[in-house]
């Protein structure tokens, strides 16, 4: 017990020559006039962050500023916390994070915004109050209404379909499905649901599960998935019943899990945000707020070259979710 | 003769029933491509029980099963997508599932911690280590990995041809070859069969290394059905195989059961779910239905155990 407090005491005077250097370097950041815009990833080796990255920069260019990327190697929430803390020593004047932990970031978030830094959220959001606006790359309805509006253009808005889910209690898989199934009711009553299975995140299981879909349901149309393992396990059980072409498979993951079977048609599309725009938006929404141009209550958002974007509350709309198809999944490495 | 294999008929007459209630409502659960796809992509499975049943007659358990399946078929999938030919990825994951199953067996065997929180730990440490390697993201493997470079029928014939004839060769030697008595005698009593000159760390020891490379050649197995390798590919298979060989009789405290019989317990609960879909049932019955099979299965377990006190 005594040993501990004293190194706690031995520990706090360490760091108070380190609090006033730190201190200088704010002042001294500040002087130069460039903004400096920080953008921490989930883990920064991720392809998906690196694509998010690419959008980040060109929005940087575009402005101006000076833009800083870092992030934990792998995913890892107590490297983010550090990393936070660090920009908030050095003195940037943005902060835009995408959260491993929602809890945990909150708290070193909150600090920032305390030292006088603005801070959003994108891709995964903190507590509404570390942050002035979370850049949302996709909201349930908009999710749920792409899947189901490319299925059922593919098939002729008739006939039957089955939904591949994660498992029957991931709340985002269920609020997609549900938003599959009121799309469904409102726009195309010619579709029907068959089944819905869950596949425990796993590919193999998807193609095992999509295997008895296709013998047990023989007039089943389309296949949609709404987790990202599901895709290409959905259309290997497509591919192996030798119906490929005749069974339709869409769903929510990335183009390069998916180019193999959308190339040989097996898959028709592949729906996800477009990354890039997401880091794109979530520089431009920090730039924004830290020239005053964007305040919160604000409907809309001038995105530069993404136009006019939606504002709900406090969440900057990506926008409709973007469809990998034959034609253009080539273009897109992450 | 009957009462020695009860429980085997017992699965089997189980068995019959669910496929007789498909042929009459949902006949279309015999075409040959589904069923033989469904074969097929639980012959790893298979496989893996094999090395699991193994442990669990000399009085062990390895719950790592699952975690070392993941590392060997990213390890195969490492090899492959850089080039290497397939003999050589197949030797990989062998090699790797026997270096993780030796680590298990030293543990248990030498230092004599109990298996179920080694294999706990090791668990957890290969899967967060695949975790931190792999990002979770789908491998995607060259041309010629998926069925051998062959075409989907051969390689299907293949997948299940190797695990029958593991399932046959390992039934076989473990009633007639010595290594194989040893292996109850040990799972019995390990001091009767120190006694009776086996050496039971040897044995413990050498039934881990093989259930790793068994585990191994089940991660190949799977892998040549798709182009891609999933880096968690193995999640949940620890319970699947455990459960297999508890429902096919194998006694939880060693020393009994047989190959047979897991192969019987793995058949009846890998077509619970495909016969739900078949017959147009939610899915929210899968787990429970398995769930209670297993549970029938233990308390048969513990009334048989009761019988022979009573006896003696």
């Amino acid at each position: 017990m005594k040993r501990s407090s004293f190194l706690c005491s031995l520990a706090v005077l360490c760091a108070v020559p380190f609090i006033g250097a730190c201190k200088k370097t704010e002042t001294g950041g500040a002087k130069d006039g460039k903004l400096t815009i920080a953008f921490l990833p989930k883990s920064k080796g991720n392809q998906y962050f690196v694509t998010c990255e690419r959008g980040a920069r060109a929005a940087a260019k575009e402005l101006g500023a000076e833009l800083l990327f870092d992030g934990p190697t792998n995913s890892d929430p107590a490297k983010q916390n550090e990393i936070v803390e660090g920009w908030i020593s050095s003195g940037v004047d943005v902060i835009a994070a995408a959260c491993e932990n929602k809890e945990g970031l909150s708290t070193a978030l909150r600090n920032a915004q305390k030292a006088g830094i603005k801070v959003v959220t994108y891709d995964a959001d903190a507590l509404p109050d570390a942050r002035s606006f979370f850049v949302n790359q996709a909201t349930e309805k908009g999710i749920g209404d792409a899947l189901l509006d490319n299925a059922a253009k593919l098939i002729g808005e008739e006939g039957e379909f089955a939904i591949i889910t994660a498992n029957l209690t991931a709340a985002n898989q269920n609020a997609w499905i549900k938003a599959i199934e009121t799309r469904q009711a409102e726009k195309y009553p010619k579709l029907k649901l068959v089944d819905i299975k869950p596949c425990d995140d796993l590919k193999d299981k998807a193609q095992q599960e999509t295997t008895n879909l296709l013998g047990a349901h023989p007039n089943l149309k389309a296949v949609i998935s709404v987790c990202s393992p599901g895709v290409p396990g959905a259309a290997e059980a497509v591919k192996q019943a030798g119906k490929t072409g005749a069974v339709k498979v869409v769903g929510l993951g990335l183009p390069s899990e998916n180019k193999a079977y959308v190339k040989e048609g097996v898959t028709q599309s592949v729906i996800l945000w477009k990354v890039e725009d997401l880091g794109y938006l979530a520089i431009k929404a920090g730039a924004a707020l830290a020239d005053g141009s964007l305040k919160p209550g604000a409907t809309e958002f001038d995105a530069g070259k993404l136009g006019k974007l939606k504002v709900e509350g406090d969440n900057i709309l990506l926008g409709t979710p973007f469809a990998f198809t034959k034609e253009n999944i080539d273009q897109f490495d992450f | 003769m009957m009462r020695k294999y009860s429980r085997e008929i017992i699965v089997a007459i189980a068995l019959i029933l669910l496929m007789l209630a498909l042929a009459a409502y949902a006949p279309a659960y015999f075409d040959p491509q589904p069923l033989l796809s469904r074969f097929t992509s639980q012959a790893p499975a298979l496989v893996a029980a094999i090395g699991i049943t193994l442990v669990i007659i000399i009085r062990q358990i390895d719950i790592s099963i699952g975690a070392q399946f993941s590392m060997c078929a990213v390890v195969a999938g490492v090899a492959a997508a850089a080039g290497m030919p397939l003999p050589v990825a197949v030797l990989a994951a062998v090699l790797t599932g026997a270096v993780m199953g030796a680590f298990n067996g030293l543990l248990v065997a030498w230092l004599g911690l109990p298996s179920i929180v080694v294999t706990l730990a090791t668990m957890v440490t290969w899967n967060e280590a695949l975790r931190l390697w792999q990002q979770g993201r789908l491998m995607n493997l060259p041309a010629g990995i998926q069925w051998f470079g062959l075409s989907q029928s051969a390689g299907q014939g293949i997948v299940i041809g190797l695990s029958v004839v593991l399932l046959i060769a390992f039934a076989w030697g473990m009633r007639n070859l010595a290594l194989g008595r040893y292996v109850y005698a040990t799972g019995t009593d390990a001091e009767a069969a120190r006694l009776a000159g086996i050496n039971p760390r040897w044995m413990t020891f050498g039934v881990f290394v093989l259930t790793g490379a068994l585990a191994g050649l089940a991660a190949v197995l799977n892998m040549v059905q798709s182009p891609q390798v999933q880096p968690n590919a193995g999640d949940g298979l620890e319970l699947k195989v455990i459960a297999a060989a508890v429902v096919g009789g194998v006694a939880i405290t060693g020393g009994r059961g047989n190959l047979w019989g897991v192969l019987l317990g793995l058949l009846l609960l890998v077509n619970v779910n495909p016969a739900l879909t078949y017959f147009h049932q939610p899915p929210y019955w899968e787990r429970a239905i398995q769930g209670l099979v297993i549970l029938l299965a233990v308390v048969a377990d513990g009334l048989q155990r009761g019988k022979k006190v009573k006896h003696a």
